[in-house]
């Protein structure tokens, strides 16, 4: 495996790494897209261990970064940041084609990266997978009854709440990646139409969207066929918080995503065979 | 005059070709080309665009410029388990001799924030360089060691990260984020930076972190210290995931490196 480093895009502007495995040639490349405001190499070097895990795998990666973001400068074009993030990754995955001859796409992104994910899986017929990490959820009256029905059941939580809608703290918020999250019947026929046209995808939920998203069951009462689709898969890591800063939680993660590659879209290499660099390891 | 942005050159160097850097040309030829040590962990991913605002300040003002990641850092080879002090001296004697190559430039100076200014002061016997610029380096390593785990002890018991708090045992041998060695914890536990021979200017924010003594040891042996007017949130709990944004460090930093020595 190698990395190589590019400059590309229509004006020269964007900056990303390729992780080429040494087969010739790949059918299925993965892309990964800025979380919020970090650099390519995601939140505590996320996605390079993912990228890295990948390619032993024998599949090509790209990370990079989008217009604005981290080493890559303006395409000095007005356009609406949605069609930049389309023209973007589409110059993404012609790099990665003219690389290593993929020629459909996975996508991976946390957070913006799930949302700018999504933009693209919408219309892009090159994107066969989409690995949502912290994608789109919405409150459901099950998720309200969860998050609050414990709260009235102990004193010390009902204190605390009013103590804190009484008293803001001088604490910093979060950090905001600035996702916007479009109404729920919008999203839901737009996963629909993905499944319809064949993608898998790929929902992993942590513990760090519990003001959001707080049950595996979840999924259903938001989604509902689309949860039961045979192309879609769900996994909800509750202990793990929003950017996976533990290493624990980061290997479960990766291991996660390589599992769900190697069952749902095997890499074909140029001699039509299945890479023979699966392990098992993981799959238990 | 301004720097072309996208004159920016992403480039793997070094004997393996491991280390990954981008060099930032100058917009007309250039005497002094300056060398930015990136610092280790989350504050490496927390400066990541002020370290290139830095660079694109520098090229523009004709000083060639190299930003790099350390092995095992950012998007050089290597885990960060494999991170070790020593070899991230020798990364910033390779980066250096690369700077020299692509810039034309015998005369570098270096700039490091945090471990990153410790490196530079400590690899300036091997890369001599006509100054050495650091911000709030650490020059005290068992301070840091300590601070860094009671941080991490603080971060896995914080309900507001994490839905219940976290055991010991999943948050040891971490610091914000990042496997730590514990050769490395060691060679950083040890850590004391001699005062190099060559010229330091110490730019401070506000409410330094450095402590006093080592402070004054370097300041004995002719560093200058420039003062921000505000102080940067390091070792914060609740801004850990925060970029570290200062016009004021890109301005002084800048104006310090231009100056004839």
């Amino acid at each position: 495996m190698t990395e190589q480093a590019f400059r590309f895009g229509r004006a020269g502007h964007l900056v990303g790494i390729a992780g080429l495995p040494s087969a010739a040639s790949a059918q299925t490349g993965i892309i990964m897209l800025n979380a919020g405001l970090v650099h390519r190499i995601g939140p505590f070097r996320l996605h390079v261990a993912i990228a890295r895990r990948l390619n032993a795998c024998g599949y090509p990666t790209l990370r990079f970064d989008l217009s604005t973001l981290g080493d890559s400068a303006a395409s000095d074009e007005s356009l609406p940041r949605a069609q930049q993030v389309r023209a973007d990754v589409a110059e993404a995955m012609d790099l990665l084609g003219k690389q290593a001859g993929c020629t459909r796409f996975v996508l991976i992104g946390l957070c913006s990266g799930a949302e700018n994910a999504h933009l693209v899986a919408c219309s892009d017929p090159r994107v066969a997978g989409a690995i949502f990490l912290d994608g789109f959820a919405y409150r459901t009256p099950g998720f309200l009854l969860r998050h609050y029905l414990p709260k009235l059941a102990n004193p010390v939580r009902i204190w605390r709440f009013v103590h804190r809608r009484l008293r803001p703290s001088g604490r910093i918020a979060a950090p905001d990646f600035g996702v916007v999250v479009p109404p729920l019947a919008q999203v839901r026929a737009e996963l629909a139409d993905m499944l319809q046209r064949g993608l898998k995808l790929c929902f992993v939920y942590s513990g760090g969207t519990s003001e959001y998203f707080n049950h595996r069951r979840q999924f259903r009462e938001c989604y509902g066929a689309v949860a039961s689709h045979p192309g879609t898969t769900l996994e909800y890591f509750k202990a793990a918080d929003h950017t996976y800063i533990l290493e624990g939680d980061r290997r479960q993660l990766v291991d996660t995503i390589e599992r769900w590659l190697l069952l749902n879209l095997p890499q074909v290499t140029a001699g039509g065979g299945a890479c023979p660099t699966i392990s098992t390891t993981h799959l238990t | 005059m301004i720097a072309r942005l996208d004159a920016e050159r992403p480039l793997f160097f070094g004997a393996d070709q491991g280390l990954f850097g981008i060099y930032h040309p100058p917009v007309a030829p250039a005497t002094q080309a300056v060398l930015l040590c990136p610092p280790l962990g989350q504050d490496h991913i927390r400066s990541h665009r002020l370290y290139r605002q830095l660079a694109n300040a520098l090229a523009a003002a004709g000083m060639p410029a190299l930003r790099f990641d350390f092995h095992g850092s950012g998007d050089s080879a290597g885990d960060s388990t494999d991170i070790r002090w020593d070899r991230c001296l020798a990364d910033t004697t390779a980066a250096a001799a690369e700077l020299r190559q692509l810039s034309g430039c015998d005369r570098i100076a270096l700039f490091g924030a945090r471990l990153g200014g410790s490196v530079a002061l400590a690899a300036a016997a091997n890369v001599k360089p006509d100054r050495v610029i650091a911000w709030d380096p650490v020059l005290n390593g068992a301070d840091y060691v300590a601070r860094l785990d009671a941080l991490q002890d603080s971060l896995r018991i914080d309900t507001r990260r994490f839905d219940q708090a976290r055991t010991a045992e999943a948050a040891a041998g971490q610091w914000q984020g990042f496997t730590i060695d514990a050769r490395l914890r060691q060679q950083l536990a040890e850590l004391q930076l001699e005062p190099p021979s060559t010229q330091v200017r110490l730019i401070e924010s506000a409410l330094p972190v450095t402590t006093s003594a080592d402070r004054q040891r370097l300041i004995a042996n002719g560093a200058t210290v420039t003062t921000l007017s505000s102080s940067t949130p390091w070792e914060e709990l609740d801004r850990l995931e925060i970029a570290i944004i200062s016009h004021e460090l890109v301005q002084s930093a800048s104006g310090l490196l231009r100056e004839a020595t």
